[in-house]
């Protein structure tokens, strides 16, 4: 396990801690009978603290990311597949045959 | 030996760069005698290459080997196929009748076997009976494209490219999007040198296929050939796409948009000012040459001289 998955996991735990934070909260604010606006700021913090964990780790985790541009140096195109359906047997090649032996 | 059929990759229209790489670095592998030599296959399959003589020799050592071959499981005889075409390639008739008779045993009344021991037939130069052996084929299944494929082949080889043009442009009507076909009689009118038909053909390419660069290259080629200052100043905008698609590493169509500047300046040569600046591109010019010499410094740099020089000439 790697050091990103761990980070991933711390992440998305403390996520989870700062949902269930907010369920807490709205039980007390239901038994004092006060409107819900948002969370308190320290599960604000927790949020924003898990969102940056979280998303540090989803795009170091996953490993190098393909290149999607056509003509990058990677997918750029440089050549075409060999005609084959047409292929044709009657070239120079043929006289040059190669020594190969069949045991099957 | 493991066979990996999660790393057989699909087939595509074209080669990538990394492809080729991979592709290359398999081949040296294997000749050397490392491993690998089931991906190497599956890879040249499934790029449709030409590789028939390493294809029949390392596809023949696997098959020659009980315990390897028991070990593709399935895939034997899908190797089979590939070193019966390859072994027919190099003219190794007894090795391609041994593939086919074993496909035969295991496979008995199929299609398939049935047009491969046509194939086979023309491999040996028995062409008549090729033709009789494709026609008996047709017949129960008349729209079978391969075989009408193999029928233009046949007259290609025998030397007869207008029967064969012929032929193509009736399966063509049937099956008008076959990118091979249509690539098939671009070369037949080329090697023809009518060139306006195999634009034709290029233009049919390019509609289906706009993002293959190398069709956009053919094309901008044969409208160079065909010459005329219209024809050049279109050859320009395709050498341009060309460039545009590849990423500027295509040293060919770089040098193709050097040529039709220079070929531009001299045919216009009778106009007047503003005709000329209009259809000159001066930056594209210059852009293009200093990509090339780029290109040289990089990989030919002995021949920079050579080849500084020659665009000077073209650029005056």
């Amino acid at each position: 396990m790697n050091f990103g998955f761990l980070v991933g996991v711390f992440g998305v735990l403390i996520l989870s801690h700062a949902a269930y934070s907010t369920i807490q909260y709205r039980g007390l604010l239901k038994i004092m009978e006060e409107e819900f606006s948002r969370p308190p700021i320290n599960v604000i913090l927790e949020l924003i603290i898990g969102l940056a964990l979280c998303m540090w780790a989803a795009l170091t985790f996953p490993g190098k990311f393909l290149s999607i541009h056509p003509d990058s140096d990677e997918n750029r195109a440089v050549s075409l597949p060999d005609n084959s359906d047409f292929m044709i047997f009657n070239h120079r090649g043929r006289l040059f045959p190669p020594e190969i032996d069949m045991k099957f | 030996m493991l066979v990996s059929s999660s790393k057989i990759t699909r087939a595509r229209e074209m080669v990538t760069k990394t492809e080729e790489k991979q592709l290359n670095q398999l081949e040296i592998q294997v000749d050397n005698g490392g491993g690998g030599t089931w991906e190497y296959l599956c890879l040249v399959r499934n790029l449709k290459l030409r590789r028939s003589e390493k294809v029949l020799k390392h596809g023949s050592s696997i098959l020659n080997d009980p315990r390897k071959r028991s070990a593709l499981g399935p895939y034997e005889w899908t190797l089979n196929e590939q070193v019966a075409i390859a072994a027919m390639d190099c003219q190794c008739l007894g090795v391609a009748q041994s593939c086919i008779k074993a496909l035969q045993k295991k496979f008995p009344g199929s299609k398939r076997v049935g047009r491969l021991e046509a194939l086979l037939l023309e491999a040996k130069g028995l062409w008549g009976e090729a033709e009789e052996a494709y026609a008996s084929l047709l017949e129960d299944n008349p729209l079978d494209q391969a075989i009408h494929k193999r029928r233009v082949a046949i007259s290609k080889a025998l030397g007869k490219p207008s029967i064969a043009i012929e032929l193509l442009n009736k399966y063509l009507e049937l099956f008008m999007a076959d990118h091979d076909a249509w690539r098939e009689l671009a070369e037949l009118y080329l090697s023809l040198q009518m060139y306006k038909q195999a634009a034709f053909c290029y233009e049919e390419l390019i509609l289906s296929q706009p993002t293959v660069p190398l069709y956009h290259l053919a094309y901008a080629e044969v409208l160079y050939t065909i010459g005329g200052v219209e024809n050049i100043i279109s050859a320009r905008k395709y050498y341009a796409a060309t460039v545009d698609l590849t990423g500027g590493k295509n040293t060919r169509a770089l040098l193709g948009i050097c040529l039709c500047a220079s070929a531009i300046a001299q045919l216009s040569k009778g106009r007047n000012k503003e005709d000329k600046d209009a259809t000159a591109a001066p930056e594209l010019h210059s852009l293009a040459a200093a990509a090339v010499e780029k290109e040289y410094k990089q990989k030919a740099p002995d021949k920079l001289q050579l080849i500084s020089s020659a665009l000077r000439i073209l650029k005056t």
